[in-house]
């Protein structure tokens, strides 16, 4: 199945800003964003972002074993708005940056550590389509778990609407 | 393919070439505006096309529809089949998507795209594209050309940018009610209209150019809309004088939460 992420220049600068923040205490920012979904050619989806929701520095976790970790709070934050974004089949995608350039993946901790919230995202909203996104220096990554479905789909592309355009490609390179 | 192919327009950016390549780009009109954009998206570099037309070439198109000729009239060659043979004349490894219908009967391609170029005659079909745009987070261009009077005929013209974050069409004062209004009471009454070559080829390139901009950023204009006016009798391409002295800064027809497939709510 074909899937592909949008967001807009604004949304994409207002979050690269974010993430890119020191923390007082944590390696790195994570964040969520959330998306609607279109629908493709050949029951494939496209995931529109519309808004990105910044953490909070006191709801993050000390925790060196990785390079950040969010509390309970965020969580409960997350599955709440996605209870309340259900008549609009809002989805959320886990968030974060990878300081290089290219295209980027999940880590080790990444694959064991994320895909752990998602069911909980479907039990509030399993209308709606929900994920992990991963954004490089000029690249980004996408993971999208169906409506209910227990594997992601690696999307093909994540787009940027801005100027520039930016169009990240799945298995190309900068 | 020799590395001097581009040569002439690095000054776009050391990765210009890559950034084109990876563009997809809709085209929803392949007559007289649609023809000139599809050959220069060729020439330029582009690989990914998602192209839209019904028609077929007939004799009234050889004064404006650029790569027809006489066979192609007397044999009805669809217009989608000429601008496929021009982009891969050009480009041999493009992905062309071409559909022989109006995009609004298979729009899932157009939404893959990450910019559209509208060669579409009617406002109200001008509308219906950058709503789709709009919802589907894609930049609109639009193009388009009319004569006005008979005794002293005037060329009149736009190419207008309609992006996210950016002001529409409505609220740069090209689409109005009125407009709207008036086209739909002249519906079935629209007759054949007025239209030549080279007006098209000043919008389509100058089009071409917005979409370029939109891509390489090379003359770091950030451009969130446009509405250049086109004066076919003296010549110009000027910015509209009503986008100059619009006083809205920002759309308020167009939210940005409203984007993807339209949900129903039960009440």
């Amino acid at each position: 199945m074909k899937v592909q992420i949008k967001l807009t220049g604004a949304l994409h600068a207002d979050i690269i800003r974010d993430l890119a923040r020191p923390h007082p205490f944590a390696a790195e920012r994570v964040g969520f964003v959330f998306g609607r979904a279109g629908s493709l050619t050949d029951h494939g989806r496209l995931i529109l972002l519309t808004r990105y929701h910044s953490i909070p520095d006191d709801q993050y976790v000390e925790d060196h074993t990785v390079g950040a970790r969010i509390g309970s709070e965020a969580l409960t934050w997350a599955m709440q708005a996605v209870y309340h974004g259900r008549p609009a089949r809002e989805g959320i995608f886990h968030l974060h940056l990878h300081g290089h350039y290219g295209e980027t993946g999940m880590s080790a901790t990444d694959r064991r550590e994320i895909p752990r919230l998602i069911p909980g995202f479907q039990s509030v909203g399993r209308d709606a389509v929900h994920g992990i996104i991963i954004l490089s220096a000029d690249h980004g990554s996408g993971w999208v778990w169906p409506q209910s479905g227990t594997e992601p789909i690696h999307a093909d592309c994540v787009s940027v609407i801005g100027a520039p355009v930016g169009v990240f490609d799945r298995g190309r390179a900068k | 393919m020799s590395k001097d192919r581009y040569s002439r327009q690095s000054f776009l950016g050391g990765n210009a070439e890559e950034l084109i390549s990876r563009c997809t780009i809709a085209v929803p009109g392949l007559g007289g505006g649609g023809s000139h954009i599809v050959q220069q998206l060729a020439h330029i570099g582009f690989q990914r096309y998602v192209l839209y037309d019904f028609d077929v070439v007939e004799e009234s198109n050889l004064n404006r529809l650029v790569g027809a000729n006489l066979t192609d009239a007397l044999a009805e060659t669809p217009k989608l089949h000429l601008a496929k043979k021009m982009i891969y004349g050009l480009q041999p490894n493009a992905t062309v998507r071409g559909f022989a219908c109006k995009w609004q009967e298979k729009p899932e391609p157009l939404r893959e795209c990450q910019i559209v170029v509208g060669c579409v005659d009617s406002y109200k079909g001008r509308e219906e594209l950058e709503i789709a745009c709009r919802r589907y987070l894609m930049h609109y261009i639009d193009i388009g050309m009319d004569v006005h009077g008979k005794e002293r005929p005037v060329i009149g013209g736009q190419v207008v940018q309609s992006s996210h974050g950016g002001l529409c069409m409505r609220c740069m004062g090209f689409l109005t009610d009125e407009k709207l209004a008036a086209e739909a009471a002249r519906y079935g009454d629209a007759g054949h209209r007025p239209q030549v070559i080279w007006p098209n080829g000043v919008l389509a390139s100058t089009a071409v150019g917005l979409a370029v901009d939109l891509i390489t950023n090379w003359t770091r204009n950030s451009r969130s809309h446009a509405y250049l006016a086109y004066d076919g009798n003296q010549g110009t391409l000027k910015e509209s004088l009503t986008l100059r002295n619009l006083a809205i800064k920002a759309c308020p027809h167009f939210r940005d939460c409203e984007v993807g497939d339209p949900v129903f709510v039960e009440l």
